[in-house]
């Protein structure tokens, strides 16, 4: 299977808190879904703005369907990225048809007349994500969580191969949470997109996700995973299952979690210090 | 591709839509203003040029005047047409003129550009000084062909003015202060026509030069200038008396000055007084009697 | 309006409100002081001046007049339309980013240097005012530009600061000048729309059709921006440019609108609102009925403006505020929860 997105030793950083990705290397592979996770600050939406184009790697280089990135103008990466941001109200009234319309615009003239191609992109992505209903309604006068369904739809009305999302979850209720990460592995598995997705719930990315690039946010050079000592690296990638191990939880988020298994699976629950303990850990 | 396309398209718009207009509506020619043709309505902008024509016997002649000529009566009667700083175009056309006399600040002067292009004649004055007036007169005689009378207004003009010049010429300069506002307190600097009429009728600011044309004064700067008079612009004519009183319960309040002490304030009201018409030898007398009561000799 | 536009739905609203600005600018040209019989109209021009003045005050008058008062108020409408799409701020209007003080101080310059014109020729006001308008606008987006990168705050206050600065610099020249030449400044600013040559009419029209076919152009492009800087350039639109260009021919065309007639106050903040309340926030749409709307409502404010005070005019800008003033309160109580600027 072929690498859809190369990261290349990339490193980055502001101005003047410095350097925030260091000597960066990972490739996502066609048609797999991958989720970034990290503590705050650790450069999460920094690597997605990179990702998308937004900003330019200080040292290394991206390469997305094996061409650098900043060798496609814009409206052809466009074409090939879609992204969906967290949160936003336009500040004029325009309706959810015409916000997912505008989806289209990589692939439009000047003026923006949608043709039939267009129309049936938009019309299907409403159907996938629930959304026809309100098509006519004013963005703002929509739920959180019938927000961001917009926000998906535009990006499936954008017909990419590659998803990228910025925390696509984090106002949701239990069911939007899961509706939307259903959505989104449904784009994957039927329609063979490449998600990356930065999230912070470890639980819902390590039951949908295929990798796990966690994030550290620490300074040293990069090494590759080792089993259980402290590992003083500034990411790692890997199975969820690889990834996420109650020490390793501990280590990059400085909380201690409690581990359960569904079947095969891990899943974890913070133990803050009011946390009510039940068989493992005691309190503090 | 697109960004060329929208150039071309921008720039074929300018060009054609230009040229289609002028060619529908050519610029009209203009020529050398006609010599005096026979002219039978005439149409005024401006006061001081009202009282000009009638002054040179054009009376009749005269259609329609701005809506502040009101000298001498018959004029107030004439058709008006819109204001001294906005001229009505329309009613100056309805009014079928000959000719059309007009000062030349912008708003007036875009009028003036306006009736030529129309065809009509125009015959745009700049009167800021006494000088220009005596040129003004000249022009509107050649363009009336009423020469003669113009010359003669002109002579009886300067000399009028000659014979106050030398009744005054012994005498001494009073210092004048001319106040044109009292609150704040501006009065009129060396660069104004009002500081004309004062050395005029025998008197001398009694502020020295400032960058401003009618600079306010402090209170310090007042006491300090050594005014002999006080000549305060009038608010309109209406309450000449009423404004005296006022003005001297004004003035009051610095009872050190000069001009206070000797009861020498005089409310005056400058657009009519001293319009540069040909009445104004007769203002330029008053005010010289305010500064020297003791001038003998009436005109 | 809630349906997703098409180009035939688009032409024909632009169709129907042209022909309605026809109407109006006819029926307005029919209205004034002087009464005027569209028969004698008819029988051509005299041969010489005032045989047939009818014909004289109608098309030398206020044909030119109406044809200025609706260039200048779809300039101003179209520019308002752009400015608040591009600074995402519905209280935005043409003269925001110093287009006003600079054209004020071109003007007052024009008028103290007593600049001599050829008597048949332009009016110098209106070149100095043109001139200082434009370097204004490039000296605040240059500023807005060095600190930060097209930071839509750092533009605004760069606007402001500027048009305060040269604010005090136009008080103190009027401060020295004499009365005559303060007069005519203040009147300038005032706002009038005046009858000017065909050659001056001709090329402003040119222009302001020009640069107003060039903002429909970009009319698309406008909505994505207005959904934010990151979402529009992942949406592939390079919004440097399209910021560059909508910002610099809206300034065009609102320095060509205000050297024709002064600062004409509303049309450029009031017209594209109301024409949003109607007809939605597609700015293909927006923009192009935005201007005609705002051609329309200058020439009947002219129209106003020259029959109320009658022989005397006044200038237009008084209308505009007039009108335009509480029809904007309105607009913001009844609609206030719609019109919300959060970003």
């Amino acid at each position: 299977m072929s690498s859809i997105i190369e990261v290349k030793n990339v490193s980055f950083g502001y101005f003047p808190q410095g350097s925030i990705l260091q000597e960066v290397s990972f490739d996502v592979k066609v048609g797999t879904f991958l989720s970034i996770a990290g503590p705050n600050g650790a450069g999460k939406t920094t690597l997605l703005n990179l990702l998308c184009g937004l900003l330019r790697p200080q040292a290394g280089s991206i390469m997305i369907e094996a061409a650098r990135i900043q060798s496609y103008s814009p409206r052809r990466l466009a074409q090939k990225i879609a992204v969906v941001r967290q949160e936003f109200v336009p500040v004029f009234d325009f309706t959810v048809a015409e916000v997912v319309s505008m989806a289209r615009t990589p692939y439009l003239g000047t003026f923006g007349f949608d043709g039939k191609i267009d129309r049936e992109a938009v019309s299907q992505a409403l159907e996938a994500t629930d959304t026809a209903q309100f098509a006519m309604r004013p963005m703002k006068n929509l739920s959180g969580g019938e927000r961001q369904r917009v926000f998906i739809a535009r990006a499936l009305a954008q017909n990419t191969a590659i998803m990228l999302l910025d925390e696509p979850t984090s106002f949701l209720d239990l069911r939007h949470q899961v509706h939307i990460y259903d959505l989104l592995k449904a784009a994957q598995l039927e329609k063979g997109k490449t998600i990356v997705a930065i999230t912070h719930d470890i639980n819902l990315a390590a039951q949908y996700c295929d990798e796990i690039l966690l994030l550290t946010g620490r300074r040293p050079a990069k090494q590759r995973p080792g089993n259980g000592t402290e590992n003083p690296a500034s990411y790692f990638i890997g199975k969820a299952k690889d990834i996420f191990s109650p020490a390793q939880i501990q280590d990059v988020f400085g909380v201690r979690v409690f581990t359960g298994k569904v079947g095969n699976e891990n899943f974890f629950i913070p133990l803050g210090r009011f946390a009510k303990d039940s068989g493992q850990a005691n309190s503090s | 591709m697109n960004k060329l396309w929208w150039l071309l398209l921008t720039i074929v718009c300018l060009a054609g839509a230009g040229f289609l207009i002028l060619r529908i509506f050519p610029d009209q020619r203009p020529n050398a203003a006609a010599p005096a043709t026979v002219v039978n309505r005439i149409v005024s902008l401006a006061p001081n040029l009202t009282e000009i024509l009638f002054a040179l016997g054009l009376g009749e002649k005269v259609v329609a005047v701005s809506s502040d000529s009101d000298y001498p009566p018959e004029a107030a009667n004439k058709n008006k047409v819109g204001t001294f700083w906005q001229p009505n175009t329309e009613a100056i056309i309805a009014s079928k003129p000959d000719l059309v006399i007009t000062e030349c600040f912008e708003q007036q002067k875009s009028v003036a550009v306006t009736l030529h292009r129309l065809g009509y004649r125009v015959l745009p004055l700049k009167i800021e000084s006494i000088e220009a007036m005596l040129t003004a007169i000249k022009d509107i005689g050649d363009a009336t062909g009423t020469q003669n009378r113009a010359g003669q207004l002109d002579e009886d003009i300067t000399n009028r003015l000659d014979n106050l010049q030398s009744k005054l010429a012994a005498r001494n300069k009073i210092k004048v202060l001319w106040v044109v506002q009292t609150e704040p307190l501006r009065v009129a600097g060396r660069n104004t026509f009002l500081n004309e009429f004062i050395e005029l009728a025998g008197g001398q600011n009694a502020i020295g030069p400032t960058i401003q044309q009618y600079p306010p004064l402090s209170t310090e700067e007042l006491l300090a200038c050594g005014a002999q008079a006080i000549i305060q612009s009038a608010m309109g004519v209406d309450n000449i008396p009423e404004q005296q009183q006022a003005a001297e319960k004004f003035w009051g309040k610095w009872p050190t000055l000069s001009a206070v002490k000797n009861k020498r304030i005089y409310v005056i009201d400058p657009d009519t007084t001293l319009r540069l018409g040909p009445r104004l030898c007769q203002g330029l007398d008053l005010v010289a009697h305010c500064l020297h009561p003791d001038m003998d000799g009436h005109e | 309006m809630t349906q997703v536009l098409t180009a035939k739905s688009l032409g024909i609203r632009i169709t129907f409100c042209l022909a309605a600005l026809a109407v109006v600018m006819c029926l307005c040209a029919l209205m004034g002081s002087q009464k005027v019989s569209l028969r004698k109209v008819f029988t051509g021009p005299g041969s010489s001046p005032g045989e047939n003045i009818d014909y004289e005050i109608l098309v030398g008058i206020r044909l030119p007049r109406v044809i200025l008062a609706a260039l200048v108020g779809a300039a101003l409408a179209c520019s308002g339309v752009v400015l608040q799409a591009i600074l995402r701020n519905p209280l935005a209007d043409p003269y925001i980013l110093g287009i006003s003080s600079g054209a004020g101080l071109g003007a007052i310059a024009a008028v103290l240097s007593g600049a001599t014109w050829s008597f048949w020729g332009g009016s110098p006001i209106a070149a100095f005012a043109f001139v200082g308008a434009i370097i204004t606008v490039w000296l605040v987006w240059l500023i807005g530009r060095a600190t930060g990168k097209s930071q839509i705050t750092n533009l605004l206050l760069a606007g402001v600061v500027i048009n305060a600065f040269l604010s005090a610099v136009i008080m103190f020249l009027t401060s020295i000048a004499r009365s005559d030449q303060v007069h005519s400044t203040i009147f300038w600013l005032m706002g009038n729309i005046t009858e000017k040559g065909p050659s001056a009419l001709g090329v402003s029209a040119g222009c302001i059709l020009a640069g107003t076919v060039g903002l429909f152009g970009v009319s698309h492009r406008l909505n994505i921006l207005s959904l934010g800087e990151q979402e529009a350039k992942s949406l592939g639109v390079d919004t440097a440019k399209t910021q560059i260009v909508a910002f610099a021919l809206a300034a065009f065309i609102t320095a060509i609108a205000v050297s024709l007639s002064g600062l004409v106050g509303f049309v450029g903040l009031v017209v594209p609102h109301g024409v949003r309340l109607v007809c939605g926030p597609d700015h293909r749409q927006l923009l192009p009925i935005s201007a005609i709307i705002g051609g329309a409502f200058l020439v009947a404010a002219d129209t106003l403006a020259r029959i109320i005070v009658a022989p005397a005019q006044l200038p237009v800008g008084v209308i505009t505020a007039i009108a335009g003033g509480p029809f904007f309160l309105v607009l913001l109580a009844r609609h206030s929860r719609k019109i919300s600027w959060l970003k």
